[in-house]
Formats: C-alpha cells, structure tokens, sequence
C-alpha cells in the first residue's frame, strides 16, 4: 500500500492511542474499548459472513466460550492475562473447528441453523456446568497486572488498541492471500470450487477455525474490560446483533467491521436517552431527505425507490416523538434497521458511501484491486506436459454405468482417450456428455464402472483430489467465481502452487510472498494468453459472455492439468469467438495437454478433434475419424431423426 | 414403570406440538424453498392474542379458536409480503433468512411491550385434574393437545389431496415453472402457504398454551426444535414429522427428568446437529441429484 | 391465433433470440424447426411467460401477452407442454389431468365437464389409461410425454404448445406421439409444435420456420421445405455455413 493511501489509517491510529489521554471520563473509554473489542470479533465474523456469504448466529455463543476460556482459567488457576488470551483463541478455535462439522455438507437456511443451534447449546451449558462456570452467579475477574501492578483503564485501553491493531492486520492479510480467495471461490461456487482443487470442506472448516479465534479474542478481551461475566449475555439477541453490526457496517470492510461494531455498542445507548434519540433521529431524516432530493436531481434513482427509505427514517423520527420511553422498543428498532439494511443497504454504510460517491461524482469504478500489472512475456503459462508420449492411453473409461433411480444417463460406455490427442464427445441433448464430464471429475460416482487415469482408478476421489493430479475442467453453465476479479479467478485456479500457511500469511513471510508474487506473475500471463489481461480487475460476472468463457479456460490451465475436459466451450459464442477459441485451443494443445471436448458446434468438432465418439441415449453408437463419424448412418439418424 | 408412563405421556403430548410447528416449516420450504425463521413467535403470538380473547374480551375457547386461526394467517401474509415476497424477488436467500429474524425480534419485541415480560397463565377450557392412565396423570388438555394437532394435519393432508386448490399447492410445490404453466398463481400460493403455516403455529400456540405459561419468549426455543423435528421427519409425509415429533418429545422429557430441567432444551439441538452433520439430504425430499 | 413478431429473449447476458417473427394461423399445425443451440426452446419459454422477452410482440387471439406471466398467459388459452415434460411427479396422472384443467375449475376459462373431459383424454391415451392412478414420477418418458400432452389438452385450449415432444424417446413412442399430435389437428385443435426431428415433424405440419442461432433461417410450406437441402444441412451443421 502506498503512502498516501495509508495516510488516513496512521491518523486514525494515533488518534485511537491518544483517545484516553483526551477524555478522561471512564465512562466513554469504556464505550470506545467495547467498540474495539466488537471490532475484533466482527473481523472475524465478516469471514464467515462476507467472504464466505453465510448467516451465522453463533458467534455470541463462540464469544462466550472466549470470555468464559479467560473467566474459567482466572478463576480456578488464577492465569495471567499473557496466558489466558492465547488459551481464549485456541480453544474457541477448537470449538469453531467443532461448529464447522456439522455445517459442513449445508449451506444457506440449514447452515444458520446449525450455527443458531451451536450458539443456544453454548450458552445453556455455560449456564448449567456451574462446576467450572459458577453458572448464572457469574465470574468476577480483576484487572490484568503489567509488572506486578494491576493496569488502570488507559493501560488496558491501549493494550486493547494495540491487540485490535494486529488483529486488523492479521485480517487484512488473511482475506487478500490465497485463503480469502478460497472463501470467495466457496461463496460464489463450491463446484468450481472443488473442481480447481480447492476443497470446499476443508477451507470450510478452516473459515469457521479463523473465525472462532477471532472471537475467542474478543471474548477474553471482553472478559477483562467488564471485570465480570456472566451467561444472559452471550444470548441469540447478541448474536443477531453482531449480524446486524457487520451488515450494516459493510461486508469485506474493516472500516466496515469497526463502523457496524460502533453502532451496535452506541445505539442502545442512544435508545436508553429519548431526548437524545429524538434529535439524532430528526437528523438522520433531515440528511436522508437531502440526500433523496440530491440524488432525485441527479437523476440517479426515482421517486418510488426512495419512498421507503424516506418514509421509515421520517416515521421513526415521528415515532420517537411520540413515545416516553423507546428503550423498551429497542429491539424492534433492531429489526426494522435489519429490514432496512437487507433490502436497501445491501452493501452496507461503506458500501453504499462508495456507491453515492460514485454517483454524485460522476464516476464509474468497475474494477476493483491494486493497480494492474504487465504481463511478462519471459513467464510461460503452460507447463508444458513432462509426459509427451503421444498416443499413449492416458485416460480408460470402463464399462461406466451412470443410474439415477431409473433412469441410466450412462449405459456401460467405454472410452480410451490418447496422450496429446483432442478427443470429441458428441450427441443429441440428454444423451450423456454432461453427465460423463461429471462422472470423470468426481462430482458423481458411477453406479458401476471403472475409469482409469493413468493408470489409477479415480472413482470414489473427491472432485478437489482429481483436479490436484491432472484433470481440469470448464463448466457448461458458466461457473466463474462471480464476485471475484479476473486475475483473481486465475489465482484461485493457482491455489495449489501455494505452500504457506496462516503464520506464513500473517507474518508476510517471504516463503508466503514469494509465492503470492509468482502466482500474480503466472495469472497475468494466462490472463494474456486469452487476451483478458487488460481486463484483469474486473469483477468476472461483468465480463462479456464469450470472455467468460475464455476466462473459464485459463483458469482450468491454472491447475496445470495433463487433461482438460472442456464443456460445449463454443455455445453461444460468435464466430470471431470461434476463431480464438480454435486458435487457442490449438496452442494449449501444443505444449502437450489432451482434450475430451464436448460440442454441438460441428465445425468447432470438424476442424479441431483427432478422434470423435458420439453417445445417445447413455450409449456410445460410433466412435471413429471426424469426417467418418459425421457421415455415419447411426449418427445422423440421432441427430436428424428417421 | 409408572415413571416411564409419565415421560411418554408428557412427551407425546410435547411431541405432537413440535410436529405441528415443523408442518408448517415444511408447507413453506416445500413450495417456495424458503421457511420463517419467527416461526416460533407466530405461535407466542397465537398464544397471547387468545389469551386477551378469553381473558380480556371473555370469549369462550372454542370460538376463540378461528379468532386466533384468522389471527395467523394474516400474520403469516404479512411475514410472506414484507419479509419474503421482496427476497425471492432479488433472489436473496441471505434476505429472506434476515428478514425473517428480523420480523422474528420485531414480533417478540411488540409482544413485549404489549403483554409484558412475565409469563401469564393461560386459563384451561378442560378440567384440570389429572386422569390416571398406567399409573401416568395424563391432564385432559394434553389429551386435546394430541387430538387437536392430528386433526389439524389431517384436515391439511385432506385440503391437499381432495381439493383442486390443494392440489395446486402441492404442484407448485413439485414444478413451480410447471404449476404456472397450468394457470396457477405461484406467488398467491406462496403467500397462501405462508398464511396456512402460521395458522398451524397460532393454532398449536393456544393448544400449548394451557399446558405451560404464556409470554413472549415461548416462542424461541420451540422454533428452533420445530425445526429440528421438521428436518429429521423429511417432507414426504406428515407421518415423518408426527414420528420425529415423538421421537424428540419424549428424549427431551426425560433427559428433563433424569439430568436436570436446565439441560432439557439440549437433545434436540444436539439432534439437529448430527443430522445435519451425517444425512443433510433425505430431508426436505429426496437428495438433490447436482446438476452441473 | 398466435403471432410473434421481431422477438428477442436471452439469459442474462447471452441474447438467443435476435429477432424472429412467426404466424400460427388458427386450426394449422406450425412446426419450428432447428439445430441444438439454435433457440427453439428459448422462443417457446419466452412465449408463455416463463422468461420474458427482451423486444418484440407476441399476440394471442389479438390480445398481447409478451411481458406477462405464466398464468396469465395460460389462463387465455395457451397450453404447454414444455422441454423434459415437466409432469408433476408427485402426484397421479389423474391428478396431473385434472391440474391441466385449473383455469376451469377456477372459472378462468369455461368450465365445460371436467370429468368427462378427463375420460375422453384417457381414451384417447390408452396408455394413461391403464395408470390413472399411478404417481407420474414412476412413468416412463414415453408415458409422461403423453400425459405433458393430455394435460394440455384438458385445458380445452385455443393452442398448444409442443416443445420437443420426440426428445429422448424411442423410435417406436415418437411414432406413437405423432400418431396423436396427427388425431389432434384432424379435430382441428392449433399447435405449434418445435421439434429437432425435423422430418417427422414437417411431415404432420402444415408451415415450417427454420431456426439457425437466433434467428429465422428460412420458412416455407411443409412440403417444400421437406425437400429443402438447406434444411438438411442446417441440421447436422450447427453455424458456420
């Protein structure tokens, strides 16, 4: 990051660590050290969230095992502070690897409720194992000693401060190393995901592990800033909240994380003061509506969009007048601002600070990520194959049957696909193409059947195992990892030349930067070799539908793959497109890689296959010589009809 | 023996509210593969509004009964319009899981204010001693607890399978593409399924209500349960649910009686979680074949 | 009947329709015809609602209904029996029948005798027949093809949309489907039918248009175009010619 950039980042530091020398009320030291502290835990939570894109409603109950991990250890063995918050990670970072188990084969409503579950089983047994915890009595604990001597608030202020800091840091390097872009790659698609090598399960768990140190952290943190804790605190309301904080905030946002963490700790202060709350309210509806008025001028938005949003901010501040006491309603107050941020805030205060900006300015930022690098010519993108024994049987599908209930989508096909060889797999819809492709990269097992690769049986290997020794695969139905770059989809198809760890990442050690810089190198030039590397930093569900396409190309290459499965690669491009394609396909064929290509386009099949073999109904009816095929009896009359 | 009496009768009559709860998870998910997650709060809140019915207003139970019933389904209409219709729109299963939530809180939040925080009793419309059966003290009203839970499900099961207007519910809830196609209204289905859902939970509200104590955060915990039941019974058929609903009913009574009242809640969460972790399909119908 | 002018529809971001015009006048049998890929299924999805169009009109006995919803669409008379036939697997044949005929029974569309309705379209799938009670997720595709058919058809409708009937059946069931689809326009029922066995279905066909990426290639009589070797060639060719 350059100077300038950080600029803003290193004020907002000092000013943090001189915040208790400037006011010297407890009371508001209190608040900004909570704020932190959430801070902390919403980092963590965002991983989940933001990058890994599900709900999780057990971080309260994670939290709580991190203030009670500190709370316990003080209490029976009378730890220090130096012990306790590393023994708060760890364990709560077991308990986040626990969490993960059963939330490994769902996603979505069922995933919420696993972690809903998890968090309410956290906190009834912190209530009720009142042998360790002393349950609903509670823990009392005292300040940490620096030195022998207890530290008064500022000390632990800035230590707090200082622990969110490195927090901020180990987060930041997290998400943008090749582990932030494997949660990326398991939000937008965990197929394409498996398929690249990287494996959904694993990076899962790993998400939830990372996230529950985070939180651990907080918890033991927490502990020690309210020298008590007790069980009703760690409640399903707590973690709501922390959903609505990071939502609101802004998802993959640190200032994000810190700007949700501030309203969550500042906003039932507000409610509990209703002279306070009218004022502020009356406020936000004044600038909503300049806002509205400025952005109606502009012609940004129309009048019925900004209805709603207008007339709940209004009504809340007429609400506010009307009511004695609006802390009893404060949780209702949480809901609406869930209602109103799911629908209206999609990308949260920062998000959507960026996009009025942007609006108003006149500008449109597409792109995202550090500046563009030039590909370097010298790099070469394709390893080319060690084994170039070309004609030598390198993949034998046996006898494989494909049962779905009923129906056989595969009925005892064989195939020999040859080293170096462009292998076409053709036939009317519903005859088994798609389903063969599946079957070679592990996303279905066969009902009986062997296929051979190399020598070695693959059935029953993961998708993400096949990928890692040798096959690569593109996607009828285009899965790139939407939300994510070009370069950094590329990356992720990298994933398997990284070697470093979490340390390696944290530390920016130079085995961790080494790689990250080479895998950058070897993007750009595959970016290159399809001619997208001066679309590098666009978000790929921008891209234009036969650039994705191509897209989906370079990143299988990525895996540096002896054989690349490529799915109807033509559909629905022009014949320019065509003509790259070929041209492309040629090129990678050159430096030793074999093809099974499935196709409709018969030119596309024509011009570029050695060999053909052509299925209907779940059975192979000819196999032979392009030109021989396509005159084929059997052949035609599948395609064509009596 | 008389002890094991006694958890099965207090369990089965715990069971079939848990599976009428999770019937309604199942009407929603099944035709618009999205559930509410204040499900629970639409039963507290069918508990607390008969409550004023028969304690404010005096009404006898039995009228009270379609009070609550049309109570739900506007509840549950409005949960669809404002919480879900605008999430399938955008495609947004984060969405709809938040406004859920988010609706959940709000509804806990008014009831509240409204009836307070304590927990108030509900008065019983059946007698309230005890029948002895095998030694178990069965209360009347578990009894109509039982009996009212399988009557609901079956009049649902009879609405599906004999009226045309069932039959569209299920079709939408087979082929949604499909059941337009026919001339269905898939988004005046949806809402109707959101509507029939919260009805069963108001309605096993006011059966619940006599038995425990009534007040705003009843509806919590039994959600979640719900839930659990609804996933390990599957979608096919209400038996699943009735069998899950038993199944976790009686664990939890006597984990309740043996361990201790406070680890009761603890089963069927742990439940929820091995099933998940071990069989995630064969819930909610048969596996989903990926389609890549 | 049916009138389709300057269509355009796509998925997202890849158009598939770029404009393409077709005529089903009442009574006839029209049939479109094209390669994989060509857009045949698109138009017809884009017709009844279940994607919408992106330009372009299409009229149902004058009344517009590009932009409207399934139901609506089905409601005026517009029956489908759509790509993979989509019967409802739950549920009976019967049931399924019966369902075809919702707008009746919800006075959408003249009720008419719904149950001897259902009798005559048994009868004339004797097939069906024999399974009125079976779950139609345990048909074979030959009898769901059917049953996608006879459950158009109860809808008493003004026309019926047949999108690839043929596909995945054997060569002895396409016979029989065809078979049908000729007993039905013999009663004068109207249908446009899209179809990748061009031959069998120029040959129950009164008109045909040839789809080719998009767009209308060529379209004639369905005699003539039975003799067309740019038909032909569009079929096993894909693009490129």
């Amino acid at each position: 990051m350059k100077l300038k950039a950080q600029l803003p980042l290193l004020v907002a530091i000092v000013a943090l660590f001189c915040l208790p020398l400037l006011i010297q009320n407890p009371y508001y030291i209190h608040l900004a050290e909570t704020i932190l502290i959430y801070t902390i835990l919403l980092f963590g939570l965002d991983i989940v969230v933001g990058y890994v894109g599900q709900v999780s409603l057990g971080h309260a109950g994670l939290f709580g095992i991190g203030s009670y991990t500190a709370g316990v250890l003080f209490f029976h063995m009378g730890w220090p502070i130096w012990a306790t918050i590393p023994a708060s990670i760890v364990v709560t970072a077991i308990f986040g690897g626990i969490l993960a188990l059963p939330a490994l084969k769902v996603v979505g409503p069922y995933l919420a409720m696993v972690t809903l579950a998890f968090g309410t089983i956290a906190q009834i047994l912190i209530n009720e194992m009142t042998w360790l915890t002393e349950g609903p009595l509670g823990i009392k604990l005292t300040r940490p000693e620096l030195m022998g001597v207890p530290m008064d608030k500022a000390e632990y202020f800035w230590l707090v401060a200082g622990v969110m800091i490195l927090a901020l840091i180990a987060i930041d390097r997290f998400v943008k190393s090749q582990m932030g872009r494997a949660f990326e790659a398991l939000r937008d698609s965990p197929v394409a995901c498996d398929c690249m090598g990287v494996s959904v399960y694993r990076f899962k768990v790993i998400a939830f592990v990372i996230s529950a140190g985070f939180a651990g952290l907080a918890g033991c943190l927490y502990a020690y800033s309210e020298q008590y804790i007790s069980p009703n605190t760690y409640n399903n309301e707590l973690a709501v909240l922390f959903l609505l904080g990071i939502i609101m905030g802004g998802r993959k946002s640190r200032l994000g994380a810190a700007i949700g963490a501030a309203i969550i700790v500042l906003l039932p202060k507000l409610l509990d003061d209703i002279n306070l709350f009218r004022i502020v309210a009356s406020v936000i509806a004044v600038v909503v509506a300049i806002g509205a008025v400025m952005a109606l001028s502009k012609k940004v938005t129309t009048p019925r969009r900004v209805a709603i949003p207008l007339a709940g901010v209004v009504g809340l501040a007429a609400f506010s007048f009307w009511l004695d006491n609006i802390s009893d309603w404060r949780l209702s107050i949480f809901g609406f601002m869930i209602l109103l941020v799911v629908y209206y805030l999609q990308n949260g205060i920062v998000g959507f600070a960026k996009s009025f900006y942007q609006s108003i300015a006149g500008k449109t930022k597409t792109t995202r990520g550090d500046a563009v690098e030039v590909a370097d010519d010298s790099v070469s993108f394709i390893s080319t194959v060690a084994n170039q024994n070309t004609g030598a049987e390198l993949l034998k599908v046996d006898s494989v049957l494909m049962q779905f209930g009923g129906l056989k989508a595969l009925n005892n096909v064989s195939l020999s696909i040859k080293r170096g060889t462009i292998h076409g797999l053709i036939g009317p819809n519903g005859s088994g193409k798609s389903t063969m492709m599946n079957v070679l990269t592990g996303i279905y097992v066969p009902t009986a059947g062997n296929v051979l690769y190399a020598g070695n049986s693959v059935v029953g290997k993961t998708s993400s195992d096949i990928a890692l020794s040798g096959i690569a695969r593109t996607f009828q139905n285009v899965q790139l990892f939407g939300e994510m770059t070009a370069l950094q989809n590329i990356m992720v198809g990298l994933h398997h030349t990284f070697k470093s760890n979490i340390l390696d990442i944290a530390l920016h050690l130079p085995r961790y930067t080494k790689e990250e810089q080479e895998a950058r190198a070897r993007a750009m030039a595959l970016l290159k070799f399809v001619g997208l590397d001066d679309l590098a930093n666009e978000e790929a569900r921008n891209l234009p539908y036969g650039k994705q396409r191509l897209l989906e190309i370079a990143r299988a290459l990525a895996l540096d793959p002896e054989l690349l499965l490529l799915d109807e690669p033509a559909a629905g491009l022009t014949a320019p497109d065509i003509k790259e394609l070929l041209r492309i396909i040629r090129k990678i064929r050159d430096s030793g890689i074999t093809f099974i290509l499935i196709e409709h386009h018969m030119d596309v099949v024509m011009s570029v296959c050695d060999t053909v073999s052509v299925l209907d109904f779940g059975q192979k009816i000819a196999e032979g010589k392009p030109a021989e095929v396509q005159a084929d009896e059997k052949v035609i009359h599948a395609y064509l009809g009596a | 023996m008389e002890i094991l009496a006694q958890i099965l009768s207090s369990g089965i009559a715990v069971g079939m509210i848990y599976a009428v709860i999770a019937f309604g998870f199942q009407l929603t998910f099944a035709t618009s593969g999205t559930l509410n997650f204040g499900q629970g709060e639409a039963l507290m809140l069918g508990a607390l509004v008969g409550l004023t019915c028969v304690d404010t207003l005096g009404m006898n139970y039995w009228l009270m009964i379609p009070v609550v019933c049309v109570f739900g389904m506007l509840q549950g209409g409005l949960v669809e319009l404002i919480g879900v219709r605008p999430a399938i729109k955008i495609k947004s299963e984060f969405g709809w899981i938040m406004s859920t939530i988010a609706l959940g809180i709000i509804f806990k939040n008014v009831a509240e204010n409204i009836w307070g925080r304590d927990a108030l009793p509900f008065p019983s419309p059946l007698s309230t001693d005890p029948i002895n059966f095998l030694g178990a003290n069965i209360m009347p009203m578990e009894i109509l607890v039982v009996i009212g839970a399988l009557v609901m499900m079956l009049l649902v099961e009879f609405f599906n399978r004999k009226t045309i207007y069932g039959k569209a519910v299920v079709a939408t809830a087979n082929d949604r593409d499909a059941a337009g196609l026919m001339g269905i209204n898939t988004s005046l289905v949806i809402t109707f399924s959101y509507a029939l859902s919260s009805l069963t939970a108001a309605f096993a509200g006011i059966l619940i209500a006599p038995l425990t104590l009534t007040g705003a955060t009843m509806g919590g915990a039994l959600g979640l349960k719900a839930f659990a039941v609804a996933i390990i019974g599957g979608l096919s058929s209400g038996l699943g649910i009735i069998v899950g609903g038993l199944i976790l009913g009686i664990v939890e009574t006597a984990t309740g009686f043996y361990i201790s009242t406070g680890y009761k809640d603890v089963p069927g969460l742990i439940l929820l979680l091995l099933v998940l972790a071990y069989k995630p399909s064969g819930l909610f119908g048969k596996s989903a074949i990926k389609k890549v | 009947m049916l009138s389709i002018k300057n269509l355009e529809a796509g998925y997202g971001k890849v158009k598939v329709l770029h404009g393409i015009s077709i005529d089903v006048p009442k009574g006839q049998v029209i049939t479109l015809i094209g390669s994989n890929g060509a857009g045949k299924t698109t138009t017809m999805r884009a017709i009844t609602g279940m994607i919408k169009p992106t330009a372009g009109e299409v009229t149902l006995a004058g009344e517009k209904i590009d932009g409207s919803e399934s139901h609506t669409i089905a409601r005026l008379g517009l029956a489908h029996s759509p790509e993979g036939r989509r019967v409802f697997t739950t549920m009976s044949v019967s049931d399924n029948l019966l369902l075809g005929a919702f707008p009746r029974f919800t006075g959408s569309r003249p009720k008419g005798d719904i149950k001897s309705d259902l009798e005559r379209a048994l009868e004339m799938f004797p097939r069906l027949k024999e399974r009125r009670n079976q779950l139609a997720g345990t048909l074979s595709g030959g009898e769901q093809q059917m049953l996608a058919m006879a459950r158009a058809v109860m809808l008493n409708p003004e026309i019926i949309l047949l999108d690839e009937p043929s596909m995945g059946l054997a060569p002895i069931l396409v016979e029989e489907v065809f078979r049908i689809i000729s007993n039905l326009k013999s009663q004068g029922v109207t249908m446009l039918l899209v179809e990748q066995f061009a031959a069998a279905a120029l040959n129950v066909a009164d008109y045909g248009y040839v789809l080719e990426n998009g767009k209308i290639a060529t379209h004639g009589p369905a005699s003539k175009l039975q003799d067309d070797p740019a038909v032909k060639a569009a079929y096993l060719g894909g693009s490129g010619h």
